[in-house]
């Protein structure tokens, strides 16, 4: 297709359901009640001209453009600001309001630079297109004053604000107040003075509060707000939607493309998750996908002692299959073993684990949720029958209370923080929502423009399942209780045994306060408001599940919302909120050693039938080695080969010594990536990765979302990851012949119940599918455990509070908790390779004045942050967000290596790690320790590459 | 530390965490039956059960019947 | 012992009241600090037993207590104050403004208890009856406005007086809030009983110090009597806009001063996004009475649709400058040669500016006018808040076209482009007139763009910048029509 912007209506839609009918120019319409004349007009194709309307945002009603006349109503009303009426009649074009509309006109343009041809927005610009709409012919004021020749800001790395083009529509302010919700831009001064600014006067965009969402960039209708690659390249020439590869939010984008050239990532309104908002990772954050760092020849080499040989594809695969070969020989399968990648498609997922399964022979496969979100998927699969959350993100709008626990959604989740943050607002008249929070650390939410906490329980680190109990001993003590749910859609028994538990003094919030350090009247206001402030809903994120009791937090989450009757309707629910972009898609896709796909316990003999059928193979009917297991029995000499896509658990996981002695001690390494990660230091095989903008496929976000992500470019490495993979089983002689994703979705769908009725054609179709889709539920399942819970019975469990073996004491008395920033992405293999470091160029440590006076810390400080189990330095951040006691630091920078400081303690249940807590000593320091010298030392040499001889 | 100092603080972790099941023992051997590879499962059928809570203990005797 | 009452009031401050009540009380006097009567050109004005001695000074007071000095006569029977229809200034000049006494001694609280006994259908119905239109200018129809509020159900609702009298030529509302504020607050507890609200904001321009701080004393010591309502001062940041009623709930709510797209009504989705009923101080100040004496008793008054009195302002180039309430119906005619008596400079009338700086210009002509709503509208011309700005025949009506732009542009909020681009544009054409450069272009030029102004603004500011702009062309359009000198057109 040809370009064309998306259609723009002009004003939101409305929801009611009452019908109302009116005639536009003489032609019949009818449209839901509330809705504006404008938007009306444009139902049946009428465009009245328009400047500051869009229909992202609520009507203002300030450029006078789109003036109408009604019958028997006086003047010449706005249709923007004017709601439909049954039986209304409209003129949008007369000589009269022509003559006005000509007259707006002409006062824009005699403010306006005359330089359309060489201007970035020509022929992609409002005010244009309504100049040559209206018929402006000539400017005749004796023009004196004018906006022109102002200086640009260029500060923004993406983007450059140019105030001598800018109308004063106000749709960037808008845009940041009522989309975004940082509220950083405004109109300074008034009258003809008036003029955007970012924060203060003095600022620029870089130094205000501005997070580079684009959200202002994406609404203003001329070359004031633009973004550099449309400055640099010119305007697109087609569009491709497709979906973001960072976080599990799952964001509809137009990739909007010249030839191969990508111009811009748009969001896409028509997405059902993001609705057309975006933030700076996903809008502008792509530019790795071209960054020289990229490797995109095949490398090989004997040992990770020597450098890189440059090879081809064929030699590389064979030098694998070769190794792989003779390990399986030597050891058998159960040496053999694979890590699926969260930031791979599903059906790449799917490949992995197949190749692991029916290749190597063994059930060893992992994936990075090992990290994330494996206590969601066996909490929520004890308690409610199924391993995801319960709604979708829309469902936020109907929430009375939202409580966020171990989440910080506006840095992890910015595109839903904004849409939370929306309903705690309260916009569209109804009381805003409440909010609480429960986390160590006072996160934005807590107090950010607009929106407050009712309540902020800054706990210790450690103690969530404690806090929860306590919350549920309130609500079971005082009555709240919503015993007719319970008995209707739970098993009484357990919520007898488990409602005797939590009632015991011992659990009490007055009794637990010493360990929780929460005082108890906050315990019990937020439990009263959580039971009975109406429709409540649970956010939740890794400050949740990567603690030593993390599955026992998600059930004691899932126990919370079935006491009190918040599960199975739109504007309550369990939301774990993913980290990664496919994190449940790899979960759903059987990356687990345990379970197959659909969440199917390997010792299903049914399942496993099912897939020996499709694959002509004898499956493993016991489990295989999660990541840290197969580490350690690659150090015991019984695990020898491992296949990794996308991940790099050498930054990613904890206690980084151990990872490196585990890889080390194994004989095959195959990364499979993008750039030589930090894992790649180990590995004897490095096959180069595609980029999310390279490849078919889908992804799978938080809400059980279904989307496609469409290839816009040809793979610069040559082949798309899935074909990687199957070449790869090839060169082992499986003989696939895959020629399309979508034949791996189809037999994603013959496998798997829950995705039945997903295929490429319907998700092009419908835009998107939220499993499950099968006979139960054709359509898909927005809203989960309706009419009652997956398992049958809501299952209540009850959660001791077994406090982490991490304890601190006098060597180390602080308790490191770690988190993310919102420009950059986890380890920052990404982010890291474009501008976003401008916002973020490392990590620091925060902790709180009074630990930093005790210490003679100053902000600014190099300091040494040492654990039982390692030593790394960094910077420190003198803030009181974090309590006495605590402190805190992102992991995105592989010279930082926080996971050299934090340990092997993990989650009873599913070995998550236990990442959230660790004792450590801060002290001063300067400069790098023993550790971060040696490895970047020997980062450099493992990263040496002998390149392919040209050939004569 | 060795692999089998980690299984048995796996095993010890499981069976806190399980302490308030009707039949802990049962229940934590349940749960190591299900998510431990057999190689983790022999090597701590194998150890003497030194370093094992009673009911992790009771957990490894329930999973050599098995 | 002898008692002289003598205004507290800002118009009495400045030229001297306290110095004169000093004097006064070194004499052994007893001093009265009451309202004012509204003759400013007679302030600082003493009254003595009834008497009245104008532009009193410290020396003047050995004179005035014996007697012996040359008196303006009794006060209630002075040309100016006996034939006025005072309802809602009826206090002014007898009672000490922060007096809970004086004010229940003079009838208050009467209406507050009267709209308690009977309800709120029964209030809003007498407030119908009373025919009472909003005094800030639009003249909407004040019970219409409180139904509106009342039939919106809502879990908050407001009562906003604006007080933000910003045009020029207008003190009334300063007068109400310096004189007599229980007055006001009553009418405002009134309308939060009428529709519903316990709320209420008092909206007061920065540039009215004394009637700030009058106010605020007021609202404690009636804490009590107005209770559950409660009110609360606002106070504004010096934008003229800030007058325009959303513009106003923009800055109460701590947004930048800029006005809203209507709808939603303000009645409907006001403050803070709840039903608010925003009335100007005389609006507010005029119930009380209706609800005593009866809303019938009230629409007795007036002429045509416009009922009751009118608190009319007498500024500028005016000899007796001072307020004066009557029904409406009165003439300007009466307002400016009579009552008025002419320029203070002597020289003859030109022209005079009703309701402020956007009101039209209104020549000699056309003084037969009647004062009403309809009959103003009919001629182009707007009462506004009813201050009426007289000026002589030595006035450069071109000039008075371009200032009226000038203000606009000072004055926009530069939200809708015809008021924030047009504004400066306007003045830049009439430079051009002024400079006698392309005259008739120029002058057409202007005639498009007020009507651009006037039907594409989004607020009166804009919209009414045309009136005195158009006015001035229309009646006066010799002082537009000066060519560019000789040399320069050859």
């Amino acid at each position: 297709m040809t370009y064309q912007p998306q259609k723009d209506f002009g004003t939101p839609a409305a929801s009611a359901d009452e019908q109302v009918t009116l005639t536009i120019d003489g032609r019949a319409v009818t449209v839901p009640a509330g809705t504006s004349v404008m938007r009306a007009a444009t139902e049946i194709e009428t465009s009245i001209p328009k400047l500051c309307a869009t229909d992202s945002l609520e009507s203002f009603g300030s450029c006078r453009l789109c003036l109408v006349e009604i019958d028997g109503r006086r003047g010449t009303p706005a249709s923007c600001t004017t709601p439909v009426e049954p039986g209304m009649v409209v003129h949008t074009q007369t000589p009269r309001l022509q003559k006005l509309r000509k007259g707006v006109m002409e006062l824009y343009i005699s403010d306006h630079p005359l330089d359309c041809l060489t201007c970035a927005a020509n022929g992609d610009c409002e005010l244009q297109d309504q100049a040559g709409a209206v018929g402006l012919r000539d400017v005749r004021y004796p023009v004196a004053a004018t906006h022109l020749g102002q200086t640009k800001d260029h500060s923004n790395p993406y983007f450059d604000f140019d105030p001598s083009k800018c109308i004063v529509c106000s749709r960037c302010v808008r845009a940041c107040d009522e989309v975004q919700g940082t509220l950083a831009l405004t109109v300074e001064a008034r009258g003809f003075d008036s003029k955007i600014s970012a924060g203060l006067a003095t600022d620029n965009f870089m130094g205000s509060e501005c997070v580079s969402c684009g959200a202002c960039v994406q609404a203003c209708p001329t070359a004031t707000l633009v973004e550099k690659k449309v400055v640099e390249i010119g305007t697109p020439d087609r569009a491709v939607i497709t979906t973001c590869a960072y976080c599990g939010v799952g964001c509809a984008f137009r990739a909007e493309m010249r030839g191969e050239q990508l111009v811009r990532m748009v969001p896409w309104k028509d997405g059902k998750a993001n609705h057309g908002h975006s933030c700076v990772k996903g809008r502008f954050a792509w530019g790795y996908a071209h960054h020289g760092e990229r490797v995109t020849a095949p490398m090989i080499r004997e040992s990770i002692d020597q450098p890189w040989r440059e090879v081809s594809w064929d030699d590389a695969l064979s030098f694998a299959a070769d190794k792989l070969r003779a390990i399986r020989a030597t050891h058998g399968p159960a040496a053999l073993g694979g890590i699926t990648s969260s930031r791979c498609t599903n059906e790449e997922t799917f490949l992995v684990q197949k190749l692991v399964r029916a290749g190597f022979g063994s059930n060893n496969v992992d994936t990075c949720a090992r990290v994330c979100h494996s206590p969601t998927g066996y909490g929520l699969k004890t308690t409610f029958g199924t391993s995801a959350g319960t709604q979708d993100f829309d469902s936020v709008d109907d929430s009375d209370v939202i409580l966020v626990i171990g989440a910080n959604p506006t840095d992890a989740h910015p595109v839903f923080a904004s849409r939370m943050k929306r309903r705690l607002r309260g916009q569209d008249g109804r009381p805003p929502a409440r909010l609480i929070v429960i986390d160590p650390r006072r996160i934005d939410l807590v107090r950010s423009p607009h929106v407050t906490a009712d309540h902020h329980l800054a706990l210790r680190p450690g103690t969530n399942v404690a806090v929860l109990t306590a919350m549920a001993h309130v609500i079971v003590t005082e009555g709240l209780a919503d015993e007719a749910f319970i008995r209707e859609r739970c098993d009484w028994d357990e919520y007898q045994h488990w409602a005797d538990f939590v009632s015991t003094s011992a659990n009490s919030p007055e009794a637990l306060e010493p360990v929780t350090q929460v005082p108890a009247d906050s315990i019990r206001a937020a439990a009263r408001l959580y039971a009975t402030g109406g429709n409540a809903a649970i956010y939740y994120g890794l400050g949740v599940t990567e603690h030593s009791q993390g599955s026992s937090t998600v059930m004691a989450i899932a126990n919370l919302a079935m006491a009190t009757g918040n599960i199975g309707r739109r504007g309550v629910g369990v939301n774990p909120l993913r980290g990664q972009n496919n994190v449940q898609g790899a979960c759903d896709m059987g990356s687990f050693p345990h379970e197959l796909s659909g969440y199917r316990h390997v010792s299903d003999e049914a399942a496993r039938a099912l897939f020996e059928a499709e694959w002509s193979v004898i499956l493993d009917a016991e489990p295989g080695l999660r990541i840290p297991n197969m580490l350690d029995a690659a150090i015991d000499g019984t695990f020898k080969a491992l296949y990794i896509q996308g991940e790099d658990i050498l930054q990613s996981d904890p206690n980084t010594h151990h990872v490196a002695a585990g890889l080390a001690a194994m004989e095959c390494v195959i990364v499979h990536d993008l750039f030589l990660n930090e894992t790649a230091n180990y590995a004897h095989v490095f096959l180069p990765g595609s980029t999310f903008l390279e490849k078919d496929g889908t992804f799978t976000n938080a809400e059980r979302r279904i989307q496609l992500v469409r290839k816009v470019m040809t793979p610069l490495n040559g082949m798309e990851d899935w074909q990687v993979t199957q070449a790869l089983a090839n060169a082992l002689d499986l003989g696939w012949n895959y020629t399309h994703p979508s034949e791996i979705m189809d037999e994603i769908a013959r496998l798997t119940p829950t995705f039945a009725g997903v295929s490429f054609s319907r998700l092009d179709e419908e835009g998107s599918l939220q499993w499950p889709v099968n006979d139960a539920a054709p359509n898909g399942s927005p809203i989960m455990h309706i009419d009652g819970f997956v398992r049958g019975k809501g299952k209540f469990v009850v959660t001791d509070y077994v406090p982490t073996d991490e304890k601190t004491g006098p060597r180390f008395p602080l308790l490191l908790t770690t988190g993310r920033i919102l420009s950059q992405y986890n380890v920052g293999a990404q982010t890291r390779r474009t501008e976003n470091s401008r916002w973020h160029e490392g990590d620091v440590l925060e902790i709180h004045p009074a630990d930093a006076e005790d210490r003679g810390i100053r902000n600014g400080d190099w300091i040494k942050l040492a654990s039982r189990t390692g030593a790394t330095s960094l910077q420190a951040l003198v803030t009181d967000r974090v309590a006495p006691g605590v402190v805190y630091t992102t992991f995105h920078h592989p010279d930082t290596q926080a996971n050299v400081v934090t340990t092997d303690y993990s989650d009873w249940a599913t070995n998550c790690p236990e990442y959230k807590v660790t004792a450590v000593q801060v002290t001063a320091s300067n400069g790098p320790t023993e550790w971060q010298r040696d490895y970047d030392a020997f980062s450099k040499k493992s990263r040496h590459i002998v390149p392919a001889e040209a050939a004569e | 530390m060795s692999t089998t100092d980690t299984l048995i603080r796996m095993a010890n972790q499981i069976a806190a965490n399980l302490g308030h099941e009707d039949d802990p023992a049962s229940a934590t051997a349940e749960h190591i039956r299900q998510f431990w590879d057999p190689r983790m499962k022999a090597a701590i059928r194998a150890h003497d059960g030194t370093g094992l809570s009673p009911v992790a203990a009771r957990a490894v005797a329930h999973l050599a019947q098995a | 012992m002898s008692v002289v009452r003598i205004s507290d009031d800002a118009v009495a401050l400045a030229l001297g009241a306290d110095a004169l009540a000093t004097a006064f009380e070194r004499q052994g006097a007893t001093v009265e600090r009451v309202s004012s009567w509204g003759m400013h050109w007679l302030e600082p004005l003493v009254d003595f037993g009834g008497v009245g001695y104008g532009n009193a000074t410290p020396a003047d007071v050995p004179a005035i207590l014996a007697g012996t000095a040359a008196s303006i006569g009794r006060i209630e029977e002075h040309p100016f104050i006996a034939p006025q229809q005072r309802l809602t200034f009826a206090r002014a000049g007898r009672t000490r403004p922060l007096s809970l006494e004086d004010y229940a001694a003079s009838g208050g609280w009467t209406g507050l208890m009267r709209a308690r006994e009977t309800g709120s259908a029964a209030t809003l119905e007498e407030v119908m009856i009373s025919g009472l239109r909003g005094r800030g200018g639009a003249g909407f129809p004040a019970g219409i406005k409180w139904k509106t509020v009342a039939d919106t159900s809502a879990p908050q609702k407001y009562i906003v007086c604006n007080a933000d009298e910003g045009d020029s030529g207008t003190f009334a509302d300063r007068m109400v809030m310096e004189g007599d504020p229980y007055m006001l607050i009553e009418g405002m507890a009134i309308a939060g009983h009428a529709v519903g609200a316990d709320k209420g904001y008092v909206y007061i321009r920065s540039e009215y110090p004394h009637a700030i701080a009058k106010m605020r004393a007021a609202i404690e010591r009636c804490a009590h009597i107005i209770a559950p309502f409660t009110v609360e001062i606002r106070v504004g940041a010096g934008a003229y806009v800030c007058g325009e009623e959303t513009s106003l709930l923009n800055s109460i709510e701590g947004r930048r001063g800029e006005v809203r797209a209507k709808p939603p009504l303000p009645a409907i989705k006001g403050l803070f996004g709840q039903p608010t009923v925003i009335n100007n101080v005389l609006t507010l100040a005029a119930v009380p009475w209706i609800l005593s004496q009866g809303g019938a008793a009230y629409a007795a008054y007036g002429m045509g649709r416009s009922r009751g009195t009118m608190p009319i302002q007498l500024a500028g180039n005016v000899r007796h400058g001072g307020l004066y309430e009557t029904a409406f119906g009165i003439t300007l005619e009466e307002l400016v040669n009579g009552i008025g008596g002419g320029t203070a400079s002597g020289r003859p009338v030109r022209a005079v500016q009703v309701g402020g700086p956007l009101g039209a210009y209104i020549p000699v002509s056309q003084f037969g006018l009647p004062f009403d709503y309809e009959a103003f509208a009919a001629a182009d011309a707007l009462i506004g808040h009813a201050g009426i700005t007289v000026f002589d025949d030595s006035v450069d009506m071109a000039r008075m076209a371009r200032f009226a732009l000038e203000f606009c542009a000072a004055e926009s909020c530069g939200k809708c482009t015809p008021c924030r681009l047009g504004s400066v544009r306007g003045v830049e054409v009439m430079d051009q007139i002024i400079a006698g450069r392309d005259v008739d272009t120029n002058v057409a030029l202007i005639e498009d763009l007020s009507e651009t102004m006037k039907f594409g603004s989004l607020c009166a500011l804009g919209g009414f910048t045309p009136y005195p702009v158009m006015s001035a062309l229309t009646h006066f359009r010799e002082d537009f029509m000066i060519q560019e000198s000789a040399e320069t057109i050859a």
